[in-house]
């Protein structure tokens, strides 16, 4: 999996790519517009991050270029902006995803592994962790086989530590999953508490292993080996 | 006090004295030129007596006028100086004192003295007086007059210009800044008067706008450090082998990195709605919104064992922004739900074009004019940003709505009159 990151920000660039990189994926970056246009010039990518605002140019443009060009890249915006009009705008470009900064790593992790997947129609369309299946299409869950009712909130969260498995995954991380700018305003980690516990017991009524750790003080680790 | 009031004012300050004045030097004028004109009558006849004296040389008296008064008369007394003065003489006719002028003179032909007495009535002072005082009265009378009407036209057409200016600066308003601009005037001073107010203006305006624009380009600015810094808490948290107090300063760290993103993101909504940057407006159902922003909430007010009741009972369209209406509706009832108490309640209810928020709840510690106002919290709710209510408020303020809160039996309400899409 290959993914473009463009984003004049060195700082935010480095740990991004730090983090895609544990993941597994090859990450390559660029800077500004010229040097962003010149890799999705040349190369292809299987998602490109791009920033809205750059030097030397506007993200938007870039998607234009892709879209233009017909690239199958998966397109995702990060911007400083929360704008709806900047948000409609890159998504009628054709840009699949947009996130706002301050985002969560986790957050736009599970936004690039869902964007692959809906990509990747000719790959296989469910996923499979241990005795876990889950048929993101259908949204349904099975443990050994056997189907698993979850509430919406349930199958998100259980999305959520499936794709940053192995990964330690903070409460608000967590929140700002589930709720979105809703979590802004709430003290939300008592109901998470709540839909993680009906979550386990589901999981494990059905004989599934106890995954998720409770990592002190912070949150939680979907933990698989 | 009118302007044209007050120049009459001035005007009649300054004109009264000299008017005054000029009464009292005409009075004393034309009295002396009166006693002047009536003097030379009086020589002159003096002079026909003593050429009839000459002529005649009578030896008894002669009367010179009808009413006897002005006579010749031949006396024994030495020769004096001729004399002129006033006096008053009854007169019989009329039965009063009338004032007269006499002149008494000595003349001696053929060693006979004659004595001369002319007389003439003369005007009586009152009659000067009231004469002047009638003309001078008329005079004020009719300045006054005309000075009203003059000043009432000049109003009327040389003031004009500084009336439209001031009716427009009354209707100033800087939101429509735009269509504000001080016409181009003949009269210098009113073409001065504009310029100065078009510059001033001007100036406000892009003050206004810059102060506007400087929260939401600050709050921006600020969103990428601190996706740097909430990246990297992320790896970092990452680590194996973190001991139990770094962890806890790690959550620390996440809770204040998202409180401060939570507070930017208020802030640039809050300036977005206050710089009208919600244009696009359509026709919103409230009840939809309410009943799915409750429902997005129902388990948030279960987990604080929060009853919930929910009357919607009309349809309610208003023409607004639908995120907006939205955010509005999810703030009042984030507030609802933090205010709250265990075991307490919400009541929401929609009827007509009201949408009431009621909650339990301790007593309000702020004065009930904080409520809206940004970052005045109770000081209980430590974690809420205290911009909640002020974003409510701002929309409300938007679109012309009212809300209005009151507490009773306990409870805390909030209520929303929306305008009604009368589609």
């Amino acid at each position: 999996m290959k993914i473009l990151l463009i984003e004049d920000e060195p700082d935010l660039r480095k740990s991004i790519k730090q983090y895609l990189h544990q993941e597994g994926y090859v990450v390559e970056s660029a800077a500004d517009f010229v040097k962003a246009t010149e890799k999705a010039g040349v190369y292809d990518y299987d998602c490109i991050l791009v920033d809205i605002t750059l030097p030397k140019g506007s993200g938007l443009d870039i998607v234009k270029q892709l879209k233009d060009k017909g690239s199958k890249a998966g397109i995702i915006i990060i911007s400083a902006k929360n704008s709806s009009t900047d948000k409609i705008k890159g998504l009628d470009l054709g840009a699949d995803d947009y996130l706002a900064k301050p985002f969560d790593l986790a957050e736009l992790n599970s936004r690039i592994k869902a964007l692959i997947r809906r990509r990747n129609f000719d790959g296989n369309k469910s996923i499979i962790v241990n005795e876990i299946t889950i048929v993101p299409e259908q949204r349904q869950v099975s443990v050994k086989g056997e189907a698993v009712t979850l509430t919406a909130k349930e199958y998100d969260l259980l999305m959520f530590f499936v794709s940053n498995k192995n990964r330690v995954v903070s409460k608000n991380s967590i929140a700002e999953h589930l709720w979105g700018d809703d979590s802004d305003q709430m003290d939300s980690h008592d109901f998470i508490y709540v839909h993680l516990r009906n979550l386990r017991k589901k999981l494990m009524d059905k004989g599934c292993n106890d995954y998720v750790q409770t990592i002190y003080g912070i949150g939680y680790n979907f933990k698989i080996d | 006090m009118k302007l044209i009031s007050k120049t009459l004012l001035y005007y009649l300050l300054i004109s009264l004295p000299l008017l005054v004045f000029a009464g009292l030097f005409s009075y004393f004028l034309i009295k002396a030129e009166l006693r002047d004109g009536t003097d030379e009558t009086l020589v002159s006849e003096k002079i026909n007596a003593e050429k009839l004296i000459r002529s005649v040389k009578p030896i008894s008296t002669i009367y010179l006028s009808s009413d006897s008064l002005s006579n010749i008369r031949v006396v024994n007394k030495p020769k004096m100086e001729t004399r002129l003065y006033d006096t008053l003489i009854y007169d019989l006719e009329e039965n009063e004192n009338i004032s007269a002028r006499i002149l008494r003179s000595h003349f001696t032909v053929d060693k006979i003295n004659y004595q001369i007495t002319v007389v003439k009535t003369t005007m009586e002072e009152e009659e000067l007086l009231e004469g002047i005082l009638t003309t001078f009265t008329l005079i004020v009378g009719f300045l006054i007059f005309a000075f009203i009407i003059v000043n009432w036209l000049l109003s009327k057409i040389l003031w004009k210009p500084f009336y439209n200016t001031l009716s427009q600066l009354n209707k100033y308003d800087i939101k429509n800044h735009e269509h504000y601009h001080f016409k181009h005037e003949k009269t210098t001073e009113f073409n001065q008067l504009n310029d100065a107010l078009n510059k001033m203006i001007d100036k406000i305006y892009s003050d206004y706008v810059q102060q506007k624009e400087f929260t939401e380009n600050a709050s921006h600015e600020m969103q990428t450090p601190l996706a740097v810094v909430k990246a990297n808490l992320s790896l970092l948290m990452q680590s194996p082998n973190l001991k139990e107090d770094e962890m806890d300063r790690l959550q620390t760290i996440e809770n204040t990195i998202k409180k401060l993103s939570s507070l930017n993101k208020a802030l640039i909504l809050l300036s977005k709605i206050e710089n009208n940057q919600f244009n696009d407006t359509e026709t919103v159902n409230i009840k939809t919104i309410t009943s799915r922003i409750t429902n997005n909430y129902a388990d948030v007010i279960q987990s604080k064992n929060i009853n919930l009741e929910l009357k919607l009972n009309d349809d309610l369209f208003v023409k607004m922004n639908t995120v907006l209406a939205e955010i509005l509706i999810t703030n009042l009832l984030q507030n609802a739900i933090r205010h709250n108490e265990d075991n307490g309640l919400i009541s929401i209810e929609l009827k007509d074009n009201q949408l009431s928020v009621s909650n339990t709840g301790v007593p309000l510690n702020i004065p009930e004019e904080h409520l809206f106002m940004r970052f005045k919290k109770d000081d209980a709710s430590k974690d809420s940003l205290g911009l909640g209510l002020s974003i409510v408020n701002g929309i409300i303020k938007l679109y012309g709505f009212k809300i209005n809160y009151s507490h009773s039996n306990s409870l805390h309400r909030f209520k929303v009159l929306f305008k009604k899409d009368l589609l």
